[in-house]
């Protein structure tokens, strides 16, 4: 994997939305693709209910996850962030789904190649997340 | 692939000597909007209204520093560029993230308009 030093390879902030029919139920994904972090929405209602940063620290395997807003008794967010951190280096996470199933299926197409591959412009060299 | 259940709209704009950009979406009980010249998310902020106990008073604005410095001139500055979301989006509370080389009026107010030109409420 090629470190990808934060700013240099940076052409902007892009948006993408795709949805996916899980369990009979559509889906919906936002991602924000900033310098070095993403800002994750997922839902099926377009409300915004808990958000939960992460970030990967070189004392810990796992990356280090806060819940900084919304419910606290709701871990959805936080382990999702979590995760999801792990595989993306850093990131922004919001959940609102109840289901559990519809959780890990749409965290499933999350880490899929589709989304890892839609962030990144065809000029720019694969950031981070290409190491999936 | 069905359509995008939240709006977004984004802009940029050299403020200042700066890059900015600009980055609105709206869901249904917030409106989050990036302002950024360092391409990240920065000082995380949300900005409430307040309720009114009448509708003569001015409206007022409560801010709460989530993410980031929590210094006097963040929640200024956030007072500042939220309040118009605020009002012109029926009062919906605004979650602000702000990266900002500097803070200066003439700034904040070249913002306020880059804002303006992608309006989703």
């Amino acid at each position: 994997m090629t470190e990808v030093v934060n700013g240099s390879d940076f052409g902007g902030i892009t948006v993408h939305d795709f949805s996916e029919k899980i369990l009979e139920q559509v889906v919906h994904f936002h991602v924000m693709k900033l310098d070095g972090g993403f800002f994750l929405w997922v839902g099926s209602a377009p409300v915004l209910s808990n958000l939960a940063v992460s970030m990967s620290s070189k004392y810990d395997l796992m990356p280090l996850s806060t819940l900084v807003m919304g419910d606290p008794s709701n871990t959805a967010a936080n382990s999702l962030a979590q995760r999801l951190g792990k595989k993306l280096q850093d990131d922004f996470s919001f959940k609102n789904l109840k289901n559990q199933d519809l959780r890990c299926l749409s965290e499933n197409r999350l880490k899929g190649p589709q989304f890892c591959s839609a962030p990144r412009s065809s000029s720019a060299p694969p950031p981070p997340v290409a190491a999936l | 692939m069905a359509e995008a259940i939240i709006k977004t709209r984004q802009a940029q704009k050299e403020v200042n000597g700066n890059p900015t950009e600009v980055v609105c979406t709206e869901f249904s009980n917030y409106i989050f909007v990036v302002l950024t010249q360092y391409g990240k998310i920065g000082t995380l902020i949300s900005v409430t209204p307040d309720s009114r106990s009448n509708d003569i008073s001015t409206p007022t604005f409560s801010t709460k520093v989530l993410l980031g410095k929590d210094e006097p001139l963040t929640h200024v500055c956030a007072k500042n560029l939220a309040t118009f979301i605020s009002q012109e989006a029926g009062n919906r509370p605004i979650l602000l993230g702000l990266a900002l080389m500097d803070s200066s009026i003439d700034t904040i107010k070249e913002i306020k308009e880059l804002i303006k030109s992608c309006q989703v409420w």
